[in-house]
């Protein structure tokens, strides 16, 4: 125990003996000492007293607690629940993506290898919920961009749900989906039969289904009669009976060759019509084929590769597709686009007719038309680079698809969110660390790529490359936020920063020529902001000064002496 | 009613409650939720101490929380889960303070070069005597990071001197240094009252 040369203890030994900080022989010495020294033992009650003051001070509860703690449980829980359907989804997308991506092509050569057969996985899962044509209608992109533009959609909605209830909904369906074997099962009805060896439902001849028909399974056939609608999700659909209500349809070919009272909404791979359909058909296939013999009452909307139109369509025809012959008629208009179009000489077309596409039209001279082709020469990627409908209406998914993204970055990892917008806010070091990481991580990872054993980490680095490159978006996004709005800490305000600076950024990369550049600097500035805050956050942590210990100082044995106190 | 101790964050006597935690650890919500209004005010009391701004305070209060939804898991429960929040929380805040290197404000650099003199204890007394628990607030308020944080933790949240430790980063012996000097500062703050703070009769 340390002494003054006059033999007071020194304040810290004092302090370290209240709090019991000195082991049992040295804490003796100081009692020993403090009995005789009437300085040492005053200061001693004094830092007692001075504990007991700091203690009372700290613990008053002068304050209430604030309204926004006391509210944050149920907001933690509301967008916690949030976040994690939203990450289920995106689980559940990227799933799909890898199956689709990886699984499924080594699947197809293990098969031609002659490991024929489906696995159980595909089987359950992957065959029974998704249906390959969806990568027909929209590139892999895009349909993310749509489904987190979805969710996005759901969320905004959210106050006029339930709690849990639109989560619930749409998760239930999915999970649905998911689970939906690949083995017949059909709600409601007891049919099960045997069709080509397959286990799947029919609806037989003679039969009639007074109520609305759901099936999942590889195969579905109604020969009978449905009065309600039937929903479908086969690989195969038929219906050659009578259908009341529409026909929905999620398969890999349909055929419809009876009658349906209702409209006909079909996504495939191909679609043969040719029976009856009273009202619509709205279809998106690679072949759409409308025999001879078909009548659609009302409208045909249809997208895809090629489109086959010899029956008769009792009003407007909208199509959208590579290749469209058409041989039967047309009640009302045909607005055609895609790049080329031939309309044969028995086509009847009852009102006006447009088409944009790469070239003129190829019209029969005996086609039967009420007006001369107006035709509008088609401007390459149109739908991406000039204005029209398709454009702008790509621009409000992505930003949706961006604010969705950003929401779900912040939420997860607030700090590391602050910290990026933080750097991105040191423009000059954002920029030239972007600089380096855009071009540099992309050519090493494509070295690294080069060589065999690089791969994986190549692969890895280019994958991070891609989500830096998405995320400089939200970094710009919530910094140019910040710049309106001003500063946030909180969760929702940083997003809703996040979501305005977003929008602007959108529309400002959407001005003609100058969009692409201010996109290219969004680019480099967001990466240089996301690496700057991953620099600083894995640089070691330097501790915080310590002084040495003065030798001696603390835990000295005290040298008794005659003349304390 | 009888007053908080140090480190005490239910009300006395009370013990603590390990059903409720052990469901909120197994992920019950309506547990989790339970758990925060328990432990909430007191967090925030400890930050609302700890940092510059009541503002600070909430925010970090939040986080914490959020944060603590993923370390449940790793909460011992043969362990005091007063302490254990009150570890999060001081790790928590004062890598706060450290990345807004708050730390520099007032370090302690020159404790060895300046060792500081002990008080006349009268003169001291009559400081504690004549001072308000209100006023002592806003002294604290007027350290720097590091001894703010070192009194909190050790008169508020009653850490022991390893945790205090193993919180700020710096070594056991350190940490009387660090509640002496915090101490020293504080008497300054209160009064500024240059012998009482740089030290009495000698």
């Amino acid at each position: 125990v340390n002494q003054s040369a006059n033999n007071h203890l020194d304040e810290m030994t004092l302090l370290l003996y209240a709090e019991r900080q000195l082991d049992r022989e040295r804490a003796h010495e100081v009692s020993v000492h403090t009995q005789t020294c009437e300085k040492c033992l005053n200061l001693l009650r004094v830092l007692d007293r001075e504990s007991r003051l700091l203690t009372r001070s700290l613990l008053e509860q002068d304050e209430p607690l604030p309204a926004r703690i006391a509210e944050f449980h149920a907001q933690v829980k509301r967008s916690m629940q949030w976040i994690w359907g939203v990450v289920f989804g995106m689980a559940l997308l990227g799933a799909y993506i890898g199956y689709a991506g990886f699984v499924e092509p080594w699947e197809q050569q293990f098969e031609q290898a002659g490991f024929g057969g489906t696995n159980l996985v595909s089987l359950l899962v992957f065959q029974g919920a998704f249906w390959k044509g969806w990568q027909s209608m929209f590139t892999l992109v895009e349909f993310v961009g749509s489904i987190s533009f979805a969710i996005f959609g759901l969320f905004l909605l959210r106050k006029y749900f339930k709690r849990g209830t639109a989560l619930a909904v749409m998760f239930a369906s999915m999970g649905l989906l998911l689970l939906a074997p690949a083995r017949t099962a059909a709600f409601q009805v007891n049919i099960d039969t045997q069709i080509d060896g397959e286990k799947s439902l029919e609806v037989k001849k003679d039969q009639v289904l007074k109520q609305d028909l759901y099936f999942f399974g590889p195969q579905l056939r109604v020969d009978g009669t449905v009065d309600g609608d039937v929903y479908s999700f086969a690989q195969r659909t038929e219906i050659s009976g009578h259908v009341t209500g529409d026909v929905i349809c999620f398969t890999r070919s349909a055929h419809i060759t009876g009658q349906v009272d209702g409209n006909v909404r079909v996504m495939a791979n191909n679609i043969t019509i040719s029976g009856t359909v009273e009202r619509n058909v709205t279809t998106m296939d690679d072949d759409v084929n409308v025999d001879s013999s078909a009548k659609i009452g009302h409208n045909l909307t249809a997208m895809g590769q090629l489109l086959t139109l010899d029956g008769k369509v009792g009003r407007d025809v909208l199509t959208m597709f590579d290749e469209a012959n058409i041989s039967g008629d047309i009640g009302g208009n045909l607005k055609a686009k895609g790049k080329t179009l031939t309309i044969s000489s028995g086509a009847q077309i009852d009102g006006t007719s447009k088409f944009e596409g790469e070239k003129p039209a190829s019209v029969a001279s005996s086609a039967k038309l009420a007006s001369p082709i107006e035709f509008t020469q088609e401007q390459r990627h149109e739908s991406r680079t000039s204005h029209g409908v398709g454009y702008y209406i790509w621009r409000v998914v992505w930003a949706g698809a961006w604010i969705l993204f950003g929401l779900v970055l912040i939420s997860l990892m607030p700090r590391f969110a602050a910290e990026t917008i933080e750097s991105a806010e040191r423009y000059g070091a954002s920029l030239g660390l972007g600089v380096l990481v855009f071009f540099g991580a992309s050519i090493a990872a494509l070295i690294a790529c080069i060589t065999i054993v690089g791969l994986l980490v190549g692969i890895s680095t280019f994958f991070l490359w891609i989500v830096s490159l998405f995320s400089s978006y939200v970094v710009a996004g919530a910094v140019v936020g910040r710049w309106i709005l001003g500063k946030a800490s909180e969760l929702w305000p940083t997003v809703g920063r996040m979501a305005l600076g977003v929008i602007l950024v959108v529309i400002v990369t959407g001005i003609p020529h100058v969009g692409g550049w201010v996109r290219f600097g969004i680019w480099i500035w967001g990466m240089g902001a996301i690496a700057l805050a991953l620099y600083r956050r894995i640089q070691p942590v330097i501790a915080p000064h310590v002084p040495s210990l003065p030798s001696g100082t603390i835990g000295t044995p005290i040298q008794p002496t005659p003349s304390a106190a | 009613m009888e007053p908080l101790k140090p480190g005490q964050i239910s009300v006395p006597g009370k013990t603590e409650p390990s059903d409720l935690i052990a469901q909120a650890r197994a992920g019950d919500t309506q547990a989790w939720g339970d758990l925060y209004r328990e432990y909430a005010p007191a967090i925030f009391r400890f930050c609302r101490r700890a940092l510059p701004s009541k503002e600070d305070a909430e925010d970090a209060t939040m986080e914490i929380f959020l944060k603590l939804r993923d370390k449940l898991v790793q909460y011992d429960p043969s362990r005091s889960f007063s302490a254990w929040l009150y570890k999060v929380a001081a790790n928590h805040c004062w890598d706060l303070l450290r990345r807004r290197k708050a730390r520099h404000d007032k370090d302690m650099e020159d404790v060895t070069e300046i060792p500081l003199e002990a008080p006349e204890p009268n003169q001291l007394e009559r400081l504690i005597e004549e001072r308000t628990s209100e006023e002592v607030r806003k002294a604290l308020d007027k350290l720097g990071a590091r001894a703010r944080m070192a009194l909190v933790m050790r008169y508020y949240s009653d850490m022991s001197y390893d945790e205090i430790a193993d919180a700020l980063g710096v070594r056991r012996p350190f940490v009387g240094v660090v509640l002496l000097r915090a101490r020293h500062e504080l008497r300054q703050a209160l009064g500024e009252n240059t012998v009482l703070a740089a030290g009495g009769t000698r």
